[in-house]
């Protein structure tokens, strides 16, 4: 596979995604250039292995993210969260709001996420991923990202009014 | 499903991607079609999600990344390929040592066959030995053999049974004794010369290389012609000085 694979369109074509999904994991340019590094030095020993050629994207924000939880040295739990309704506590928050704000203070919004819904909502606006491969990415079930999406849109929205948090703790964390 | 559940849904919407198609977010769509106010809400979410969308997407990739990422993998495959062209290099030194060592080394000869015996017991008797037992008399070279424990229970031919004997001496081979009977053809001997016609008895078994059958095997090695027969679990071998007719009257 990874012979199959050219190194460097495979870089030219994930680099900027993978970056800003580790950015958004760690807030931190250095470490962010760090883990995408490592993703494909990773993929440069073990790729090969990869069978599928479609799983690529996949295998590579997978790797980044295991990269990631494995710095930071630190027991998480991927508990699977029931869908509740999060939207009928959700502020309003306009268009006019968010777009005042700029991406340092929606990453810091983000960082103040419970540790397991950062990765997710991550991946969701950074649309590269569907909500299948974002659940491939973090190993978690479907069901659980989605759920894990939904409590975490709407604690970020939360977050970027202001507004005290309106939202129970999830079950299980 | 009502409209809470549509709203919680429809969270998860992004705009232009495939999450319409998902069955859940597809059957709140058409809700919000029959709904106004959910439409409403619908509107303004996506506008929203688009701009917080569009936070993230505007993170700036550090210019040079990607140079970087391609020029270390590339000196990382340098590096192994260094590494790997060492172990191949010291993997030829390390067959080419062992090859030179094969070479180089001689190779351990066999030092247990026939002719490297005849050789020994030839050379023996050429250059002079001192004899264990003077004695003419037959039994007690036997006697004196078997108490030195080497081989005593020999057969002589009937030929050799009538030179006379003067006397024996204990031998070595292969750590283990070699019976050396002397005896005298008749000739006359030189002064200081006590017998000119010698019979060796060893264990067969030690002695490699010997060729199958009983019968007399002539063979001339230094000055001495040698004839080489077996019998029973012993190997004998008789030298005198001449040729093969010399000996063959003692056989």
């Amino acid at each position: 596979m990874a012979d199959s694979v050219n190194f460097e369109n495979l870089v030219a074509s994930y680099y900027g995604p993978l970056y800003q999904f580790a950015f958004s994991l760690t807030r931190d340019e250095a470490d962010s250039c760090d883990l995408v590094q490592q993703t494909f030095c990773i993929w440069a020993a073990k790729g090969h292995q990869l069978r599928d050629n479609t799983k690529v994207k996949t295998w590579l924000f997978t790797t980044l993210h295991r990269e990631f939880l494995s710095a930071r040295r630190k027991e998480v739990r991927f508990p699977h969260i029931d869908l509740e309704y999060a939207a009928a506590e959700l502020p309003v928050v306009s268009p006019v709001t968010v777009n005042q704000l700029d991406a340092a203070q929606v990453l810091a919004a983000l960082a103040q996420l419970d540790e397991v819904f950062q990765a997710p909502v991550a991946l969701f606006y950074l649309q590269d991923c569907s909500y299948n491969e974002i659940a491939d990415i973090l190993e978690v079930p479907l069901g659980t990202v989605k759920s894990r999406l939904t409590r975490g849109i709407a604690r970020l929205h939360q977050l970027l009014t202001g507004e005290k948090n309106k939202m129970p703790k999830p079950k299980n964390l | 499903m009502n409209r809470d559940e549509a709203k919680n849904i429809l969270l998860l919407l992004r705009h232009d991607t495939a999450d319409a198609k998902d069955p859940q977010i597809a059957e709140a769509l058409a809700l919000a079609k029959r709904d106004p106010e959910l439409a409403v809400w619908l509107e303004a979410h996506c506008a929203r999600q688009l701009a917080v969308g569009e936070k993230f997407r505007q993170i700036a990739v550090p210019a040079g990344l990607k140079e970087q990422i391609i020029s270390e993998q590339a000196a990382s495959e340098r590096r192994i390929s260094r590494r790997q062209t060492l172990r191949f290099a010291l993997a030829v030194v390390i067959l080419l040592f062992g090859a030179l060592a094969v070479f180089w080394f001689p190779h351990r000869a066999p030092d247990d066959t026939l002719a490297i015996y005849q050789n020994q017991m030839v050379s023996i008797a050429l250059r002079g030995y001192g004899m264990d037992l003077v004695t003419n008399d037959p039994a007690q070279i036997r006697t004196f053999l078997a108490q030195k424990q080497a081989p005593s229970d020999y057969v002589l031919p009937a030929a050799l049974q009538k030179a006379g004997v003067v006397g024996c001496a204990v031998e070595g081979w292969q750590n283990a004794k070699v019976s050396m009977i002397c005896f005298r053809t008749g000739k006359i001997l030189a002064p200081g010369e006590p017998s000119d016609l010698w019979l060796f008895v060893v264990d067969r078994t030690l002695v490699n290389g010997l060729s199958a059958g009983n019968l007399p095997q002539f063979s001339k090695v230094n000055r001495l012609v040698t004839a080489t027969w077996t019998q029973g679990d012993k190997l004998y071998l008789l030298g005198t000085e001449g040729g093969e007719q010399a000996i063959r009257k003692f056989l």
